[in-house]
């Protein structure tokens, strides 16, 4: 008889057992599908939400921005290079955008804010939050240069609403100080209080006649990709294609350090509990193996007098721990689904319990808690489960080939 | 048949501590056991018998002396060349019968050709024919607790005897079953070693055993009291 054969026969002399550890093991796949998936579905969305803020999921800007933003620091040839980037596999999108600080006043109020230009006739709310999250107006027309979505906090202070009027002013390309009349298209709410209350859209074309700048001049080109894992690559693909030293390319990483490490810390924490429901599982494994291993013993000791080797015992007890995992994972696949399905087509809300302000480090959080698993973490987790069900067998299956036959016989 | 020594024991010892006292199992024991063999170790309870099997069996090492298997030297051997041996050389029977649990006859009797690693078709063939022998014919199917205790340790039989063992070691074989199975095997053990030259080698205290066995070594506190031959 084969020795897989024979283990499997072996781990269902006592099935409740079998049963119970495989359950652990099926229990653990569940536990860390959810923990994995959540982080995996959160991280995403934040990253996916803070890309259509403003920076993308790469960034093309002039040297030095990134450090110390400032208007006089400028891209030429955003059109030619954002045809260029667009041409490039797994873009969505390539869009240019000017940013600054400015003050914005009202008739009566003046508050200090940031405003992001934008192409009218390029932007959609697939790659622009603050189109998607309009609840009042719309947004300007291409034709339309005097046009501003404002936030709803900023509509609020400087008691502003469709139609009206305000008037927004910073500083030009030579330092001197400008200002423009904007009347209100639209008005938008993301759910960051920060950026309702002190957002500003604007049409790109006038802001670049405001600003002195010439007409293919903006601060940045935002590229939003197709998947936000792969944004590293797709920087250092874009950098290879731009092949330009005066550009600087980067990822979300450098350009939302904030949220970097805000995701890095959160991964650790989850890592953590990660290993410690592996190492749950695993004295829950060793344990059975072990008990079975040690109710064995003068078997071992039979089988290795008429000839089994303690290498052959060794890889017996291995494969039976292989087979209980193989079960294990089975198992874990089969109670795991429905909960998945759950989990990624409703979720949980838990909107009661976070407050009305969703974000964190200025990106906006979803309340509706989901669970979507990357392929690579699927296989992470069965993987990692599947690899510690066999290092739990090792050390019974050490023992069941190191006890010497003549003391293995005597056992009762 | 009988020229070549399958075993021989040199002055062999074999001595275990408990607590402070030294316990001599079997001291300075000194025998050989011959192709065709049928011969008994007998005495009572810690006379050493069991001892002496398991130094000839290689699952002891000798505290002092020497024990050669097919003359080499069991007692410098590595344990997995010991496993080899056991596999290649020795046949078991136990007790206990010791099937594993979850095989059947026929797994059992294969168990030791398969760690052999003979093709499955040869082993079909010779497992087949070794149950037929043993009178196992209809009962490959069945695992050991669907059968009855001289039908297990005929398959034990049957796996001790399968590789063409120069030796089957059986410790007191006969003292689980009833007196019908105990004839039945002693016959069946018998006609083995008359007509297929099976060397066996006995542990036992069974009359019956003692009264058939063509050769009665008597221990008595791991020391030899006599070696007697019958023809």
């Amino acid at each position: 008889m084969k020795i897989r054969k024979m283990a499997w026969r072996n781990l269902w002399r006592r099935k409740r057992r079998t049963y119970i550890t495989a359950l652990s093991i099926g229990f653990g796949v569940l536990l860390s599908v959810t923990f994995i998936g959540i982080a995996d579905d959160s991280y995403t969305k934040m990253i996916n939400t803070s890309a259509v803020m403003g920076l993308g999921h790469v960034t093309i800007e002039p040297k030095g921005y990134n450090e110390t933003p400032s208007l006089d620091k400028r891209l030429g040839d955003t059109k030619e290079i954002a045809e260029k980037i667009l041409q490039m596999e797994d873009i969505n999108d390539a869009l240019t955008r000017i940013m600054g600080q400015a003050m914005i006043a009202s008739a009566n109020k003046s508050i200090g804010g940031a405003f992001m230009a934008i192409d009218p006739g390029r932007e959609t709310g697939d790659s622009n939050l603050f189109i998607r999250s309009i609840v009042e107006g719309h947004l300007f027309s291409e034709t339309d240069g005097q046009g501003v979505l404002v936030g709803t906090r900023v509509a609020k202070k400087l008691n502003l609403s469709i139609g009206k009027k305000l008037v927004y002013t910073t500083t030009d390309v030579n330092g001197e100080i400008v200002s423009e009349i904007a009347r209100v298209t639209g008005i938008f709410e993301t759910g960051v209080s920060e950026v309702d209350g002190a957002m500003i859209l604007l049409p790109i074309d006038r802001i670049r006649t405001v600003l002195s700048y010439k007409p293919e001049e903006a601060s940045l080109i935002s590229v939003v990709v197709e998947d936000q894992r792969r944004s590293a690559d797709m920087r250092n693909m874009i950098l290879r294609g731009l092949n330009d030293p005066v550009l600087e390319v980067l990822s979300w990483r450098e350009t939302q350090s904030d949220l970097s490490s805000i995701i890095s810390l959160d991964k650790a924490g989850n890592r953590i509990i990660i290993i410690l429901i592996g190492l749950l599982i695993a004295a829950g494994i060793l344990n059975t193996l072990l008990m079975s291993v040690m109710e064995r013993t003068r078997e071992f000791g039979i089988m290795m007098a008429i000839g089994m080797s303690p290498s052959t015992l060794f890889r017996l007890v291995i494969m039976e721990s292989i087979w209980l995992a193989i079960l294990g994972l089975i198992l874990g696949i089969i109670i795991t689904i429905p909960w998945y399905a759950f989990m990624y087509y409703h979720g949980i809300d838990f909107t009661g319990m976070i407050g009305s302000d969703y974000s964190a480090s200025g990106v906006i959080i979803d309340p509706v808690v989901k669970i979507r698993l990357f392929r690579e973490s699927a296989a992470w987790i069965l993987t990692g489960l599947f690899t510690l069900t066999i290092l739990s067998g090792i050390y019974p299956a050490w023992r069941a080939g190191h006890v010497p036959p003549v003391e293995s016989l005597k056992e009762l | 048949m009988k020229d070549q020594a399958i075993v021989m024991l040199e002055d062999a010892s074999k001595y275990y501590r408990q607590g402070q006292m030294e316990v001599r199992a079997v001291d300075g024991l000194s025998f050989e056991i011959h192709k065709g063999d049928f011969a008994a170790l007998c005495g009572p309870s810690g006379s050493g018998k069991t001892t002496v099997l398991n130094l000839i069996g290689g699952l002891d090492v000798p505290t002092g002396g020497k024990v050669y298997l097919e003359g080499q030297d069991i007692g410098v051997m590595s344990r997995s060349r010991l496993s080899a041996i056991r596999r290649d050389r020795i046949g078991f029977v136990f007790q206990a019968y010791n099937l594993i649990p979850v095989m059947t006859a026929y797994e059992n009797a294969a168990f030791v050709l398969t760690l052999q690693g003979i093709p499955d078709h040869e082993c079909h063939k010779r497992v087949m024919s070794i149950l037929k022998e043993v009178g196992l014919e209809g009962l490959e199917h069945r695992r050991p607790d669907e059968m009855s205790g001289g039908q297990q340790q005929r398959v034990a039989i049957a796996r001790a005897i399968v590789t063409q063992p120069a030796i089957v070691l059986a410790d007191e074989p006969t003292a689980n079953v009833d007196s019908a199975n105990a004839d039945s095997l002693l016959r069946l053990m018998e006609r083995l070693n008359h007509e297929s030259g099976i060397t066996f080698l006995f542990s036992t205290h069974d009359q019956r055993v003692i009264d058939r066995a063509h050769r009665i070594i008597r221990l008595h506190d791991g020391k030899m009291e006599s070696d007697e031959v019958f023809s």
